[in-house]
Parts: structure tokens; C-alpha cells; sequence
């Protein structure tokens, strides 16, 4: 192996990216898109010189990116005697940012609790990157026993803003999408600063600045009725850590905050699944068929319980009652219509 | 670990960063246990010592002369599939994490923490620090709050464990109770709610379960396992001959929220931005519970059966309300 042949032959995408990060980190002063266009693996085959390298140069943009996406800190620096030209930026990744710093390490107990932790994106969002979180964590070479696999909780995550919600809140981007919020019939588009995805109470909320209220809001994921799309030219600079913690405080709070008291029908599908959430109200001693439930969000709460039709009946709060009861009289009159005469004896079979 | 299906270049190209440190710590090592310690086949393995073996820095020269690239004793991985690398190029260490892959471990060990068997709650904080300081930039917002799936996942783990049977009676979605006796197999959880896998004994087939329909759950001495040789189907529900059609009206706009029962147009759209979708249930007294938990956004059109289980669902729900004064007890 002496030097790689200069055949123009097409260099595999991970190759011309691993030489890419290769060059980078071994130039301390950095590089210019010409330097790299004209001398890296993968992309030298294709440079022509003097000519017009046009396509060649969003070739390399798009690597920038992608690279950027994997953690990896690629620099620009401008030249300090032609600060602003464009011409002789030079790029560079500092080695020192790129590698682990040298105090951490993770000992075999800590690495199976990864791998765990990695296995709970079973599919879609965030898989990969758990994927390639592992693939890193293997490169310490330490040997771990692998997490019992017979019991392995998994997280799915159904809603298809969640991918370009969480995408947009690290690169600092403004979102648009419709939102059909609860309790009300027609969706109405948004404009967000997006600062945290939450998981409270097993629905994922976004947490962000709504951008014509300039108020921060919440919103229910599975309410984005539409694409997630972002907003040409419109950044925000991204709160940082602990939004994501604000946010569940604040969701934390309000929940702990609002009671419901439900009477539930003995035996019935309410019965079974509304106790299991039953709040612990400290000197109160529930009945069989009563259930307080604390809550976040009314309108929510509301389409829940009319779901469960005679098998609910709200006592308080009254507003939450007026909710279902509105919810039930609405369905009831849009299938009033015709059909009366076979329904007797389809009644009456809970 | 699953490798996954679909490897793209940034799944390649993290390997081959990972590969590179590994590779310096270890002076002699075999393909095999390079593949077994990352979870990959051999191939992928040798491709990217090919890879790597002839990967470098344009150098001074600019021309990628011997000097400047990763070399490995060649005769020993062509005979023997070891793998020893001879010379190294500008990487010696590990990759930091990116934002995301911090955030997707952070966030998946705040759901393991709520989880009864994981409370070494102080262990996970410094686990979840050491990934902030791992990572290039500020993990990304996102977070998991814990949540108390209660008693079943810890007695249901234990079952696992010892190999054994659980009984419980379920409620079936229908309102049917049935005593289930279950082969354990995998608990996982879709956004709020809780679901079991395993070998349903009583219909002799994979089931799922879901925890908060279960009660009386008892872990029992029979082993499990001897009919359950079957793989998990990786789709949680799958759909079946027996699913019920039923067209439904609603704003075009809500769709979406029914993504779950496969929507399908079903014929030309009505006024008023309303548009007709055909929907597959298991059952109409599943339907009726959807429909009026979607606050009147979605009215059935047919079959008639369905749109009269639906219509007296929520008007005995409604007529609860004339009966009872707020505060009064239900009889």
C-alpha cells in the first residue's frame, strides 16, 4: 500500500466523509473549501481544476452537515487579517472538542444500564442515535454483560412531529404546523420557538414560545395535525439545558394542582383502568366507585371521560362536568337520526 | 445489540470513528471478537479494516503517500482475520456523543428510573452528568417524567425471571372478564399506556395485553414456556380478517388522530371542509368509546349498527346528568 491510486472511481459516502474528519482534525490551522475540495479522498476525483466545482461544493455543504449532526464540532475560522470573506474561510475540527474528555469512563455496571437505556428507543425516533450512542460507547472497549432481555421496556413514540419537533429545537429553528386543539373543531396554525419535548403523564407535550402570542405554551403532540415545517430564515437561540426540566415542573405542577372526582360504574372499563391512576389524597378514604384523578389539561381530561360514556359520571370539578356532558350531548346529536327502529334490544347489554 | 436494518453513512462512518480507538487499544485482536463486543456481522467488520487500512490525510504531499495513512499487518488479517493496526492517523481517541445521542440515552435512562428494579436513583443522576459532559454540545430538551406503572411490571419481571407462568383477569375491550393464564414475555410501554407480551394459554396464540385492564395478577408455579417457542412480531396489534369497516365523517383536518384504525377515503367529501374515511375496528363497542372520546369531531355514518351503538352510548353517558345532583351518591 503505497498511495491511494487516483482513479476516479467512485469513493463510498463513508469513506469520503471518514477522510474528510481525518483531514480536519489533523490541521491545526484548518483548511480552505478549496484545499479540501482539491485534496480529500472523495472529493479531489471529481474537482476540476480551474473549472466549475458548483456541484461539488453542496456535495461538501451537505457533509458539513451530516457530519455535524453526528456530534462531531466541525469549526469554521476566519482568517484574522480577512475577517468576513467568505473566500478564505478555513475549517477545522479541534481534536479536543472532538474526543471524550480524558476524565470520563464508564464502568461495566454503568455500561449495561446504556445499553438499556439505548434499547428503549425500540423504533423510529431517536433509535438511531441511540444506535450510534452505543456504537461509540463500544469503542471504550469495555466488556459488559448484556441487560436481560426477557424484560425489555420500550418507548414508542407514535407521533411523526416528534422527529422534525426535535430536530428543529437543535438547530435552533422556528416551526409552523396546524394544531387541532383540544375541544375545539378546527385546527389553527402555529408559530413555534420549540424548547423542550416532554414526556408527562405518558403523552408527549412540546414546550415552546409561541411566536404570535410571544407566550410561552404547550402543546400535546398528538395534536399536530400537519407537517412540522420550519420557518425560512426564522432562528431562535435554543434556552439550553434545563428547559426540558422546566417544562415538566410546570406540567408537574399543574397536574398536581387540578382534581377531579369521577364516579365510576363497579366492574366497568373505567372502573378498572380509571382506579389504577387514582390520586393518594392523604385522610380521604375513596369509595369502591369514586376516583380522583389529578390532571393537566381539562379539555383532555374531558375527551377521555366521555369515552367511557354511562360508565363515568364527573361530580366535580363542575366545570370539567359541563366539559363531558357537552362532549356526550354533541356525539348524541350528530348520530341522532334515523336507525330507531332496531335498537331496543341492542340496549342494555353492558 | 440489534444492528438495525437500514445502516446509513452516518451509521458507517460511526463505526469507523469507533472502530479506529478500539482497534489502538487492543495490539491483536480477532475479527470475530472485534463483531462480537460491537454487535456486528464479520463482513461489516472487515469491510471497514479495508476501509480504514487504506484511509488517511492528503499529508503534506497532498498526495496520500504511505506515511499518512492507517496501515495494518496485512498477513495476519488476511490469514488469520486478526486485526493489528501498524500505523495510526490523526484520531486517538473516542468520538464525543452528539446532542441527540446524549439526549436519547438521558432520556431512555429517565424512563428506566421509574421503573421499580432501576431506584438507584443516584447512580442514574451521575450517569446522566457524565453523558452532559460527554456530549459536544447541550443535550437536547428532551425529557421523560417518571411515571408508576405500579405493581405489575415488578411482579411480572419476576415471572420472567423464574420461568414461570402469570395468571390474572383480564377485561376485554368488549367488557368480557376471563381469567388469563400467560407466558411472560416482553413489557413495553406506547406513550401513557402499559402492555404486556407473551403466550395466552386460552387462546393458544401471542397476545397483548394491556397492564391497566388486568387485575388479580398472580405470579404462579407452572413454568412457562413450553408452547411458546414463537418470536414476537416486532408491530404491537396486527390487523385482522375479522376487523370491521366503518365510515366515519369528520374535518379533514383531524384525521390524522385516527391514524391508528388505517384510515382510507371513503367516497367524495362532504360541505364544509368535513371528508368521508372508511376505519378498521376490532369491534363496534370499541368504536363507540373512540368516537365519543373525540369530542364530537368524528360522527359515524355507517354501518346503521354502528352509528346506533355510538349514538346511545353517548346519550346514556349524557343522561347520567339528569339524574344526579353534584355530591349526590350513585345508588
Amino acid at each position: 500500500m503505497s498511495t491511494i491510486p487516483d482513479k476516479p472511481s467512485r469513493v463510498s459516502v463513508e469513506e469520503r466523509l471518514f477522510s474528510l474528519v481525518l483531514a480536519l482534525i489533523a490541521t491545526e490551522i484548518g483548511l480552505t473549501k478549496a484545499e479540501i475540495l482539491s485534496t480529500v479522498q472523495g472529493y479531489r476525483q471529481r474537482y476540476a481544476v480551474g473549472g466549475d466545482n458548483a456541484s461539488l461544493e453542496r456535495q461538501f455543504e451537505r457533509d458539513k452537515d451530516d457530519i455535524r449532526e453526528l456530534g462531531i464540532p466541525l469549526e469554521t475560522v476566519e482568517p484574522p487579517d480577512d475577517p468576513g470573506s467568505n473566500h478564505h474561510l478555513r475549517y477545522r475540527i479541534p481534536k479536543g472538542l472532538y474526543e471524550l474528555p480524558a476524565d470520563v469512563s464508564f464502568s461495566a455496571d454503568e455500561l449495561m444500564l446504556l445499553k438499556l437505556a439505548a434499547t428503549v428507543w425500540r423504533e423510529g425516533s431517536l433509535s438511531g442515535e441511540s444506535r450510534r450512542a452505543l456504537t461509540k460507547l463500544n469503542s471504550l472497549g469495555i466488556d459488559s454483560t448484556d441487560p436481560v432481555l426477557g424484560y425489555s421496556p420500550t418507548l414508542r413514540v407514535r407521533d411523526a412531529s416528534f422527529e422534525p419537533l426535535s430536530k428543529a429545537m437543535d438547530r435552533g429553528q422556528i416551526v409552523a404546523f396546524q394544531y387541532l386543539k383540544p375541544g375545539e373543531g378546527l385546527p389553527r396554525r402555529r408559530r413555534v420557538a420549540p424548547q423542550a419535548v416532554v414526556l408527562h403523564e405518558g403523552r408527549w407535550h412540546l414546550f415552546g414560545t409561541d411566536e404570535d402570542a410571544q407566550a410561552t405554551r404547550t402543546f400535546l403532540l398528538s395534536r399536530i395535525v400537519g407537517p412540522v415545517v420550519t420557518v425560512p430564515g426564522a432562528t431562535f437561540v435554543p434556552g439550553g439545558a434545563g428547559k426540558g426540566q422546566e417544562a415538566l415542573a410546570e406540567l408537574d405542577a399543574l397536574w398536581r394542582a387540578n382534581l377531579a372526582e369521577i364516579t365510576v360504574e363497579p366492574g366497568s372499563d373505567a372502573a378498572v383502568r380509571l382506579s389504577k391512576r387514582q390520586a393518594v389524597e392523604p385522610g380521604r378514604d375513596p369509595g369502591e366507585s369514586t376516583v380522583a384523578l389529578h390532571y393537566t389539561d381539562l379539555d383532555i381530561l374531558a375527551d377521555e371521560l366521555a369515552g367511557y360514556g354511562p360508565e363515568v359520571l364527573v361530580r366535580s370539578p363542575s366545570a370539567l362536568r359541563t366539559a363531558v356532558l357537552a362532549r356526550l350531548i354533541r356525539v348524541r346529536d350528530a348520530h341522532a337520526d334515523a336507525f330507531l327502529e332496531s335498537d331496543a334490544e341492542k340496549e342494555g347489554t353492558e | 445489540m440489534n444492528a438495525g436494518p437500514a445502516l446509513g453513512a452516518s451509521d458507517k462512518l460511526t463505526f469507523l470513528l469507533s472502530l479506529v480507538p478500539y482497534l489502538m487499544d487492543h495490539e491483536s485482536v480477532s475479527v470475530s471478537t472485534v463483531a462480537a463486543h460491537f454487535g456486528v456481522s464479520p463482513e461489516r467488520v472487515r469491510d471497514a479494516v479495508n476501509l480504514i487500512a487504506m484511509s488517511g490525510i492528503p499529508g503534506e504531499t497532498r498526495q496520500y503517500l504511505h506515511g499518512d495513512l492507517f496501515d495494518i499487518h496485512w498477513d495476519e488479517f488476511e490469514t488469520n482475520d486478526n486485526i493489528v493496526l501498524t500505523h495510526l492517523v490523526a484520531i486517538d481517541d473516542s468520538p464525543r456523543f452528539s446532542a441527540r445521542e446524549a439526549a436519547a440515552l438521558i432520556a431512555g435512562l429517565q424512563y428506566l428510573s421509574s421503573l421499580p428494579e432501576n431506584a438507584d436513583v443516584e447512580a442514574i443522576a451521575s450517569l446522566m452528568a457524565k453523558l452532559t459532559r460527554s456530549a459536544s454540545a447541550t443535550p437536547s430538551q428532551v425529557v421523560v417524567s417518571s411515571t408508576e406503572p405500579g405493581e405489575a411490571i415488578a411482579l411480572i419481571k419476576a415471572a420472567v425471571a423464574r420461568g414461570v407462568q402469570i395468571e390474572f383477569d383480564y377485561l376485554s375491550s368488549r367488557g368480557g372478564h376471563e381469567a388469563r393464564h400467560v407466558d411472560p414475555m416482553r413489557i413495553e410501554s406506547v406513550d401513557r399506556d402499559w402492555y404486556l407480551r407473551g403466550w395466552c394459554h386460552l387462546r393458544g396464540a401471542m397476545r397483548t395485553f394491556r397492564l391497566d385492564r388486568m387485575s388479580g395478577l398472580r405470579v404462579t408455579d407452572v413454568p412457562a414456556g413450553s408452547g411458546s417457542a414463537g418470536s414476537l412480531p416486532d408491530t404491537l396489534f396486527q390487523g385482522s380478517d375479522s376487523d370491521l369497516e366503518v365510515v366515519v365523517e369528520l374535518p379533514a383536518a383531524a384525521v390524522p388522530l385516527l391514524a391508528d384504525y388505517a384510515p382510507q377515503s371513503a367516497g367524495p367529501d362532504a360541505a364544509d371542509g368535513l371528508v368521508r374515511q372508511s376505519i378498521r375496528v376490532a369491534h363496534f363497542h370499541g368504536l363507540k368509546r373512540i368516537v365519543a372520546g373525540l369530542s364530537g369531531l368524528v360522527t359515524v355514518i355507517g354501518p346503521p349498527e354502528a352509528r346506533a351503538l355510538t349514538r346511545d352510548w353517548a346519550a346514556a353517558g349524557a343522561a347520567r346528568y339528569d339524574e344526579a345532583v353534584p355530591g349526590d351518591r350513585e345508588g
